[in-house]
């Protein structure tokens, strides 16, 4: 006989086991609508391998794991995909997340490529292949996929198979073992074989005989696979309390039970495994518990993955109004936000209470200071200190009281006569620690990056300088070697300082011009943009006035005056105009008629030079052409000639 | 007498030759700079927001170093900071200083990028380099590296970039404080005339 250990701590709750009638499995009939998650498991979500409106078979990969901590989703029966797209799932937060939404065709026919192997056929690569395909993610909660478990490279000397089911209501891995136990032994079998030199201990808590039985049977022909039974104590059933609990060492802080040589499964992933390798049947359905006072018909149903949790409620005639609906168990288990969500690989209760059966606690007394909650504490900790520290927000020193190692069991809450919700105060802690760790780290990260920026802007503008530098160098070397070349010629550059100086000194000793004479004598096209340019200005200011005065402004009076200097100006500008055109005997008038005689003429010059005859012609045509140009080059001419006199009167009398 | 001038030497040399290594200590360890600005540096977010009034987190914490500024001007920090940074330099915490900016959710910036011209205003603005993109080609936040400092903002020409709130996944989610009732809260004890002892 086993020399058996014990855990710290740990408590005992009232079992309530019996109402889900353990031992027999309830079958439901199949759901019209399967919404499946995929992310089901810790680790990254698996990627949609299949598209909206595709038909698939009962055990198709529908979407594939990616990367090593990663499991594959199938479709748990035949139909068609109807969406691919954020649903609520079940989680604390009632946060949504990506699903691949079935509707079954009511076939449930399965898929061409799953069939039955020989195990013994198979090499131990193939039967772990068969595994990771599965997409089996650990079933007893935390969903940890499994083949990455196994891949660990320690020497592993003991597979425990945790059977313990230490929270009160479920009965899903008691009822599994009653009824698989002798896939339970197979799927160990295989574990042994890959595991080489392991031993196996099933370990079983004594509340559960008839599992135990059945389970020892099973196993009467297999001299390595152990049934250990264990006295009933919550929570046994932890990885790192069942651990202790039998080898009587303890998982180091931040270590995996791998380090001790060990590696936990639960019963019903041992039977997923099984069910992987000798059928090929990937892991798209578990037994779940649906208990407690509020459900007529309370038992353990074999439920396809991702069957709403509305259903199953329904259809064991729940009665939901009044009560909450708590997924997993009364002491680690959650109250569900949405009972529209899905039920996946790791949900393995139901519990629907009525008031009386789980009061809430949503209200609590001071803390007395008792000390019940350290002596229930399986890990050891000081559950008060933690509880003022989180409450306190005290979070740097909420980590030194060791509180990532709360497994977050209940027990302390379980114990505590002024009913403070203290599980909940350590989740809300380790979030925060969390969320702030991952903050440094960003923080830490936006600092390198920030340090190598700047860092990398002072190398531009320092290698910018540098360029410069080397320029103003070379440009000094090259005049170096040019005053080398010729030696006799002076300096350019004092050359020209001594010519400025020179200029300066003798617009110094010569007297100030007169403004009249700096003045550029006017032009015909300067008097007109002059006298343009005052024209809209004009224009403008009367326009601004006469609004101002339509608006009732006051102080109008400055447009006014503005208005009356600018037509002044205007005036002054097209008499200015005027006077230079008459002085220099220009007449617009005529200048735009010769100038439209002008455009006319060469219009005509350019129709008839283009419409000139081809060679095919006659002679007749081409001279008659011929003339009609010679004339319109003369009017040209003429028009161009009369043109320029006009606009150039002082040049023609020039000439 | 003789026993007073041995003491007295003895005191003399000793006093030397540990005058003598402390000298020598001062000197071999000698530690440029403030440590103190560094280990402000940590405590800070480094948004390099520049919402304190400085060119980034360093200068402020420089400042606060030198005293010349208080250590509530950083909104992106929060209360958080400011405690942690009262719990480093002992002193009083202050209210966040409103001047500086209010204390919000952390928030990302995001390129509509239909409307995006490609003038690389914003990458230029960029503290530490999340924006990708290239002159007349559509530019991207890097969203992991966005410290959310908003200094894009105010730069893009056609106000293309939105800072919106950092959503809430499954993997950042977290319990929120429980709001502890005690039993005498529910059910308030009616206080009657009687009850009230004369």
């Amino acid at each position: 006989m086993r020399k058996l250990f014990d855990f710290p701590g740990g408590v005992h709750p009232a079992q309530n086991k019996q109402q889900s009638n353990p031992g027999k499995v309830l079958e439901l009939p199949l759901p019209q609508r399967l919404l499946v998650p995929l992310s089901q498991h810790i680790g990254a979500p698996a990627k949609p391998v299949v598209k909206v409106g595709e038909q698939v078979q009962k055990g198709q990969l529908i979407a594939q794991a990616t990367g090593f901590i990663s499991a594959s989703v199938h479709a748990p029966s035949s139909g068609t995909i109807s969406a691919i797209d954020a649903f609520p799932v079940a989680h604390a937060s009632g946060l949504e997340a990506m699903c691949i939404e079935l509707q079954t065709d009511g076939q449930d026919t399965w898929h061409q490529d799953i069939g039955s192997a020989d195990a013994n056929t198979l090499d131990d690569q193939q039967i772990r292949q068969r595994m990771q395909a599965a997409g089996i993610a650990g079933m007893g909660g935390a969903g940890f996929p499994s083949s990455a478990k196994l891949a660990t490279d320690k020497p592993i000397h003991t597979l425990l198979i945790n059977g313990v089911e230490c929270e009160p209501y479920i009965t899903a891995d008691d009822t599994l073992m009653q009824v698989h136990s002798a896939d339970i032994i197979a799927g160990a079998n295989l574990l042994l074989r890959l595991l080489d030199q392991a031993k196996c201990i099933i370990v079983i808590e004594d509340n559960k005989p008839q599992a135990i039985t059945v389970m020892q049977q099973a196993a009467l022909e297999h001299t390595d696979i152990e049934i250990l039974v264990i006295p009933t104590k919550y929570p046994s059933g932890g990885e790192k309390q069942l651990i202790e609990n039998v080898t009587g060492k303890q998982v180091p802080k931040g270590g995996i039970p791998a380090d001790l040589g060990i590696l936990c499964q639960n019963v019903a992933t041992v039977k997923a495994i099984n069910d992987a390798v000798y059928l090929g049947q990937p892991s798209i359905e578990r037994i779940v518990t649906v208990t407690g006072n509020g459900v007529k018909q309370p038992g353990n149903y074999r439920i396809r993955i991702g069957t709403s949790v509305d259903y199953v409620l329904q259809q064991c005639q729940a009665e939901t109004h009044a009560n909450p609906v708590i997924l997993g168990g009364p002491m680690m288990g959650f109250q569900l936000p949405n009972t529209q969500v899905p039920l996946v690989k790791t949900s393995n209760c139901l519990i629907v209470p009525d008031p009386q059966e789980l009061p809430g606690k949503d209200t609590s007394m001071a803390c007395i200071r008792c000390g019940q909650c350290e002596v229930a504490c399986p890990a050891q900790l000081l559950p008060q200190q933690l509880y003022w520290l989180a409450k306190s927000d005290a979070f740097d020193k909420i980590e030194q009281y060791n509180l990532m190692d709360c497994i977050e069991c209940g027990a302390c809450a379980y114990v505590c006569p002024s009913q403070i919700p203290l599980v909940q105060h350590y989740r809300y802690a380790k979030g925060m620690v969390r969320q702030q760790a991952a903050e440094t780290r960003q923080a830490e990260h936006a600092k390198l990056r920030f340090e190598s920026r700047e860092q990398r802007l002072l190398d531009e503008v320092n290698a910018k300088e540098e360029r410069r530098k080397a320029r103003a160098a070379a440009a000094a070397a090259a005049q170096a070697a040019k005053r080398a070349e010729n030696p006799g010629a002076e300096d350019p550059v004092a050359a020209a300082k001594a010519r400025l100086a020179e200029k300066k000194a003798a617009e110094a000793s010569a007297p100030p011009k007169k403004a009249a004479e700096v003045q550029v004598p006017a032009n015909h096209k300067d008097l007109k943009t002059a006298a343009a340019i005052v024209r809209t200005k004009l224009k403008k200011a009367s326009k601004a006035f006469a609004d101002a005065q339509a608006a009732g402004h006051d102080n109008t009076d400055k447009l006014q005056a503005m208005v009356t200097e600018l037509e002044q100006r205007s005036e002054a500008a097209a008499k200015a105009l005027a006077d230079f055109e008459s002085n220099m005997g220009l007449d617009p008038e005529a200048e735009k008629l010769a100038q439209v005689a002008w455009a006319k003429a060469n219009a005509q010059v350019r129709k008839l030079t283009k419409a000139a005859p081809d060679e095919s012609a006659s002679d007749t045509e081409k001279s008659e052409h011929q003339t009609a140009l010679t004339a319109a080059q003369a009017t040209l001419d003429q028009a161009k000639a009369h043109l320029d006199s006009i606009k150039n009167p002082s040049q023609e009398a020039k000439s | 007498m003789d026993i007073l001038i041995y003491a007295v030497a003895a005191l003399t040399l000793m006093a030397l030759v540990f005058g003598g290594i402390l000298g020598y200590a001062a000197k071999r360890f000698k530690v440029d700079g403030n440590p103190i600005v560094e280990q402000i540096n940590e405590l800070l977010p480094q948004t390099q927001c520049g919402q304190c009034g400085h060119p980034g987190c360093k200068p402020y914490a420089e400042a606060i170093a030198n005293q010349t500024d208080p250590i509530n001007r950083c909104p992106p920090g929060g209360e958080t900071t400011i405690k942690a940074l009262a719990d480093l330099l002992d002193v009083e915490a202050l209210p966040l200083d409103a001047e500086a900016g209010v204390d919000s959710v952390r928030k990302i910036a995001y390129i509509r990028e239909d409307e995006c011209i490609g003038c690389t205003k914003c990458i230029q603005a960029c503290p530490v380099d999340a924006i990708l993109g290239a002159a007349k080609q559509m530019h991207t936040v890097i969203i992991p590296e966005c410290t959310g400092c908003d200094l894009c903002v105010e730069p893009c020409p056609v106000d293309c970039i939105d800072m919106l709130p950092v959503p809430v996944t499954s993997q950042t989610w977290h319990w929120q404080k429980p709001e502890q009732l005690i039993a005498t809260d529910r059910h308030p004890r009616v206080v009657s005339q009687g009850d009230i002892p004369a």
